[in-house]
């Protein structure tokens, strides 16, 4: 009886979060792996848990899937406390990073072997076993051995294979971490696309932030244990909560002499400043600039060819500073002097983090 | 291209040493055996491997190999599992005795039998009393086989189980498979052929066991003598053709325990290249 009051007192207190992590502390012997971390995750959203590697962002993975046990702290999962409740009672599904497909089953035998433990009609399980081939386009690999897939195939059965018995939640583990560079860019876009489709609480662990950005809805920062911010990714890049972030999110350089940038002023002695190339443009000489009155001289270091841009990077009164410059521009060598204009940067106090803007841009703003 | 050349020489060397030691070694003992065993022609081979003592003693042999082999099987899979698929402390010291068998020499292994289950032993008031024999009898010599062999299965499985890591099992785990039934579909399959190629060496070692047997027998013809030892009191007794004879017995045994090792390395071999 007690425990159904509290369930339903759970869900008023909190009633958007669907996955919830209160105070877990976890050790590996003398290793804090996680701590004190409280987590809050909506139904339906797809979750990055982006850190460092060590970070303890798979840990957290792997308790909500109860193959490990927290020391301390609650786990709730819709509203029921699931700490003392076995993985496969916690209606999710694992993707594992090496994604451990049974290697002595086909492809069939993977996908169908969850619905087999549930007892789950022959028939059925022919069914739906069918209808997730289709789904992950793997029609015909049913007799294959896992050894007989490419990487991105593999991915994709032990996606299936987790989906097979309806869970609520979706859990991977480095998702694309196996697979080479191009495979990984069509698999992410792929997954986004599966999880929205089926609406599925996912949460995934990566280290790569790109990848994070560009598929969650929301991402959660560890750093050495601790949860640094949950936001989405428009959060986080324009709203760093901690230094961390601000640093790992991005391209980011630390500035500790940003007052002798023109038009910045240090408030205080001891802090420094985070520096990204999107905050800083580079302008060849006499080039038509919007800033022009306001621009410094450096000159060029280094360029490096990126593809579909160039990174510039230039000394600006001893610190290298990138910037990216379209390849349309005019184009810019290594050691010539060019204007450089600096947007904005994020000033690190001991407590908080704050977006410092160039003046010069009030100033224009008012004499316009 | 030289580099090549000297391979060539090299291989044939390696080649020829390798022959021209196990001719030596191996096949001229092999053939003198077979040799003596039929000096007193076909009748006298016959008569002498169809001797009601060296059936028993065959008889034995294959009763304490049965035994030994059907433990350790057992033994072989619960360490070599709990040794890698769990943490616990005291984990590297089971490891180190696992193999303690075969540093020990097999008279230790005979000699600390008969100080534990012998009339000194501080066992042997309690067995007696419930008329249990275990030294100088059969269940003696079980035990004694089952003491040189046992790494022999656990250590075949142990490499592989650590190769095959924990995730298969925690992802069917994570199904609600129960842990016998991740033992049967997913671990096993990863072990098969291993513990049947353990299995093998496990016979082959347990057939021919000699000193911590002949420690615990006692020596009973037709009762405790299995063949190693019963070649042996033949040896002794200048019955060279009844010794020789004895011996093509077990021979013939470890040809065909041989045979059956090339047939499942063959197999494993074909499975796991499947697998790969």
């Amino acid at each position: 009886m007690s425990e159904t009051t509290e369930k339903t007192v759970e869900q008023i207190e909190n009633p958007a979060s669907y996955v919830e992590l209160k105070g877990i502390n976890k050790h590996f012997k003398d290793f804090h792996a996680t701590k004190d971390a409280n987590i809050s995750i909506s139904k339906g959203k797809l979750v990055a848990l982006l850190g460092p590697s060590g970070s303890g962002k798979t840990t957290i993975l792997r308790m909500i899937a109860g193959l490990e046990h927290p020391d301390s702290g609650e786990i709730w999962i819709d509203g029921k406390l699931v700490n003392n409740i076995p993985g496969s009672e916690r209606g999710i599904g694992f993707v594992f990073q090496s994604y451990a497909l049974f290697r002595y089953m086909n492809v069939y035998d993977n996908i169908a072997f969850g619905l087999r433990i549930k007892k789950v009609p022959e028939k059925d399980i022919k069914k739906r076993v069918t209808e997730l081939l289709e789904l992950i386009s793997c029609e015909g690999l049913e007799k294959r051995y896992p050894s007989q897939l490419s990487g991105g195939q593999r991915q994709r059965v032990a996606f299936a294979r987790a989906l097979a018995p309806n869970p609520h939640i979706l859990l991977l583990d480095e998702p694309f971490a196996a697979v080479d560079a191009k495979v990984r860019l069509e698999l992410r876009t792929w997954l986004k696309e599966m999880i929205t489709k089926l609406q599925i609480t996912s949460i995934f662990v990566t280290h790569d932030q790109d990848e994070a950005i560009e598929v969650a809805d929301e991402i959660i920062v560890t750093n050495q244990g601790r949860v640094e911010q949950i936001g989405t990714p428009q959060e986080l890049y324009s709203n760093p909560a901690s230094p961390f972030v601000a640093t790992f999110i991005g391209n980011s350089i630390q500035v500790k002499n940003f007052d002798r940038f023109r038009f910045f002023e240090k408030p205080e002695e001891d802090v420094t400043a985070i520096l990204r190339p999107e905050f800083v443009s580079v302008y060849k000489k006499g080039e038509k600039v919007q800033y022009s009155k306001s621009v410094e001289e450096a000159v060029v270091e280094d360029i490096i060819f990126r593809g579909s841009n160039l990174e510039i990077k230039v000394r600006l009164h001893d610190n290298l500073i990138s910037s990216v410059r379209s390849i349309n521009e005019p184009a810019i060598e290594i050691g010539e002097t060019v204007d450089v204009f600096i947007f904005r940067l994020f000033v690190i106090f001991k407590d908080r983090i704050e977006l410092f803007y160039n003046r010069s841009l009030n100033n224009e703003t008012v004499i316009i | 291209m030289d580099i090549r050349k000297d391979k060539g020489v090299l291989k044939w060397v390696l080649i020829v040493i390798c022959f021209v030691f196990l001719s030596v070694f191996l096949l001229l003992p092999l053939v003198y055996i077979i040799a003596t065993a039929f000096r007193a022609g076909i009748q006298g081979y016959i008569k002498a491997v169809t001797d009601e003592y060296a059936l028993k003693a065959t008889w034995l042999t294959i009763r304490a190999t049965l035994w030994a082999v059907g433990i350790n099987t057992f033994f072989g899979i619960s360490a070599a599992w709990c040794l890698t698929k769990f943490a616990f402390k005291g984990k590297k010291l089971l490891s180190t005795f696992i193999d303690l068998p075969v540093t020990v020499s097999p008279i230790i292994a005979g000699l600390i039998y008969v100080l534990t289950f012998g009339r000194q032993g501080p066992l042997y008031g309690f067995l007696d009393s419930h008329g249990i024999q275990i030294i100088f009898a059969v269940p003696g010599i079980v035990l004694a086989t089952i003491f040189v062999t046992f790494p022999f299965i656990s250590r075949e499985l142990i490499p592989v189980l650590t190769a095959q890591g924990t995730d298969e099992e925690e992802a069917a785990a994570l199904m609600g498979a129960r842990t016998f039934t991740i033992f049967r579909k997913v671990t096993f399959p990863h072990i098969k052929w291993a513990l049947l190629y353990g299995i093998v060496l496990c016979t082959a070692r347990a057939m021919g066991e000699f000193g911590a047997v002949s420690v615990l027998s006692g020596h009973l013809r037709g009762k405790t003598n299995t063949l190693p030892l019963y070649i042996e009191l033949l040896y002794q007794g200048y019955d060279f053709t009844g010794a020789f004879a004895a011996s093509s017995i077990l021979v013939i045994m470890a040809v065909i325990i041989l045979i059956l090792r090339l047939v499942i390395e063959q197999k494993g071999k074909k499975e796991i290249d499947i697998n790969r």
